[in-house]
């Protein structure tokens, strides 16, 4: 979905990003990925939360989102967002996971031998 | 008879004596009297010469002097020429020496001023140019080492756009940017993203306030040079603590650091420069100069906060606190954001994206019900094309989707859009203005002039017939010469136009609601 660009409330440009991180570029942890899920856990106490995160909470807990779309809804940069997750998982406020992978399919061959077989017996 | 003869001589010779006797002690009178007069003149003459002497060496330097450090000036050195034309007319060249300096010193800081104002508004507008890219750029990249090193150029071009904005500033500059009203808290978040040692500042305490549109870069700067003098001049391991407090009629933002305070003269010095009395000279901020508290006092008196720093922080150091009053402060609902005060200008372009929700429309309240009639927006670039500042006209742009969904013949319209005005000055709201066209100004600009007029009332009709309401729009621009607008005026006709959907809507709903959901 398209990140809402021009929230009024978020002047972008106005906090700088190292503010945000408080500096740090590196997340915590290197499991994030543009599609990996994030889900909050809505027990764990949002005061002392900085402004970012406690609205990456307040996202979060409506459902689960992806990185991407976090990331777009903050209107702050994957990396960045990437920092913030990681602090929040350290802390237990969230827990991701990574998108469900596809089904592996059975290879054609396979599908075809199973068909002839069919066929051969009806 | 001849013993009369010498007795007459006698005689004669006694008046002679006598008369001779009373003009020589008259002549001695005389004598007596003018080198009196003399001797009086010589000295006055001397005393002038020594009170041009004592003009020329005291007086006019204590003058030249006076620049720097205003103390009374030298009178006459001798008390016996006060009041004379000769007084007077030492005192006219003194005057007229002391305007001379003035005027010359005036043009001087007028043209530094000029000078450096010039220069700083090029250098801000190449690092607010740069923080875009910058920005794009963090967008752009997932990395963490690229963020690492982005992260540091923002914050040196962040320091940078700071530090000429704040001379801009005290040159008699704005601010230079728009923002959206923002909370207090990222307010001074935003100041603390501009100064050296942010990771040193520490904001606590999270107040639901937040800052009207107009005043936000003008806080965000004095928070910024207090945070900067607080974090500058204090040890770099201590912490500069920040706390946000609502107070009765308004907030304040007290900025405590732990670092060595100032003495007596200092504070009074502060406390002049804060007070915004007089705006400071350029070329007497000392050396190297001393830009913060100047660079404050302005913004405050400009825009109506006050700061004070004449408080001993409980850490040692030194405590500011920047009070901001009421009517600088507003509150940002999540459901409505920035119902007060819609930014009257935004100098970023605006990314076109169909706003997802109504919420998200920064002109807030008045134009609320707004949301379905921006499906069609494509036609809403037909008025907007023409205005230069790009963001600045979206607001109006989108009160204009009504009118232009109720499929308005295209012909006028198109044509219209097709050769649209080069923007011309600005109206009194700020908003950019259309220039007429002199030629056949009637139909031409038919269509864009009657707009305005006949919003509200083309609202009301807006189940009409498209010819009638067609034809209306044509007659007004001949009824009505072209004219200024205030803008009053025209929040008045938006606030109509408003209403007027509102209106309409409600009245479209209530008959959905009796089941008879027409199209």
């Amino acid at each position: 979905m398209t990140p809402p660009r021009r929230d009024p409330g978020r002047d972008r440009g106005l906090v700088r990003p190292y503010v945000v991180t408080d500096g740090r570029a590196y997340p915590t942890r290197n499991t994030f990925d543009l599609v990996t899920l994030v889900m909050a856990h809505g027990d764990r106490p949002l005061g002392g939360l900085s402004p970012e995160k406690r609205r990456l909470m307040d996202l979060c807990l409506g459902g689960a989102l992806s990185v991407a779309e976090v990331s777009g809804h903050l209107m702050l940069p994957v990396s960045v967002v990437k920092v913030l997750l990681g602090d929040l998982v350290d802390s237990g406020h969230i827990t991701t996971r990574s998108p469900i992978p596809s089904a592996q399919l059975p290879e054609a061959q396979l599908l075809q031998e199973v068909l002839d077989g069919l066929r051969a017996r009806l | 008879m001849t013993d009369h003869i010498p007795a007459a001589v006698v005689w004669c010779l006694a008046a002679a004596l006598v008369v001779t006797l009373v003009l020589l002690v008259r002549q001695r009178q005389i004598t007596a009297g003018v080198r009196k007069r003399a001797a009086a003149l010589e000295s006055s003459l001397r005393a002038r010469d020594e009170e041009l002497h004592h003009l020329a060496t005291v007086r006019l330097r204590a003058v030249e002097d006076s620049a720097n450090q205003p103390v009374p000036p030298p009178g006459l050195l001798d008390q016996r020429l006060t009041g004379t034309p000769y007084a007077h007319s030492l005192q006219t060249v003194l005057d007229l020496f002391r305007q001379a300096g003035d005027k010359a010193k005036a043009r001087a800081e007028q043209s530094a001023k000029a000078a450096l104002k010039a220069s700083m508004r090029a250098l801000q507008g190449l690092a607010h140019e740069q923080q875009l890219s910058i920005s794009d750029m963090q967008d752009r990249h997932d990395n963490p080492d690229v963020l690492r090193d982005l992260l540091e150029i923002d914050h040196a071009n962040s320091q940078f756009g700071r530090r000429a904005q704040a001379i801009a500033v005290l040159c008699g500059s704005w601010p230079g940017r728009q923002r959206a009203a923002s909370a207090l808290t990222d307010v001074v978040r935003g100041a603390k993203s501009r100064i050296r040692d942010y990771r040193r500042v520490q904001v606590h305490s999270q107040a639901d306030i937040a800052v009207v549109s107009r005043a936000v870069e003008p806080v965000v700067l004095a928070v910024a040079e207090l945070l900067d003098n607080a974090a500058r001049h204090s040890q770099p391991n201590t912490t500069v603590e920040v706390g946000l407090q609502p107070v009765h009629n308004g907030a304040c933002v007290v900025i405590d650091d732990a670092g060595v305070g100032m003495d007596g003269q200092e504070v009074q010095q502060a406390t002049a420069l804060l007070s915004g009395e007089r705006v400071p000279d350029v070329s007497r901020l000392g050396d190297p100069p001393q830009f913060g508290f100047a660079v404050i006092g302005v913004l405050a008196a400009r825009y109506g906060f006050s700061v004070s720093v004449d408080t001993r922080s409980p850490y040692g150091g030194v405590r500011a606190v920047l009070f901001l009053p009421s009517a600088l402060l507003t509150h940002l609902d999540a459901d409505a954001p920035a119902a007060a005060a819609p930014p009257p200008e935004r100098p970023r372009p605006s990314r076109r994206v169909p706003a997802p929700a109504p919420a998200a429309d920064p002109l807030g309240a008045p134009a609320a019900p707004q949301g379905p009639y921006e499906s069609p927006a494509a036609s809403q670039d037909s008025y907007e094309s023409p205005a230069a500042p790009q963001g600045s006209y979206e607001s109006p742009a989108r009160l204009q989707g009504p009118y232009e969904t109720q499929a308005p013949p295209p012909g006028p319209y198109a044509s219209h859009a097709d050769r649209p005005g080069a923007v011309h000055g600005a109206t009194a709201g700020g908003l950019p203005k259309r220039r007429r066209r002199q030629a056949a100004p009637q139909r031409q600009d038919g269509p864009a002039a009657g707009y305005g007029q006949h919003s509200p009332y083309s609202e009301h009709g807006r189940h009409s017939e498209p010819g009638q309401y067609d034809e209306s729009g044509h007659q007004a621009p001949v009824a009505e010469p072209p004219r200024e607008r205030t803008a009053e005026e025209t929040a008045r006709r938006m606030g109509a136009f408003a209403r007027g959907t509102r209106s309409g809507r409600s009245a479209a709903d209530a008959t959905e609601d009796e089941g008879n959901p027409h199209a």
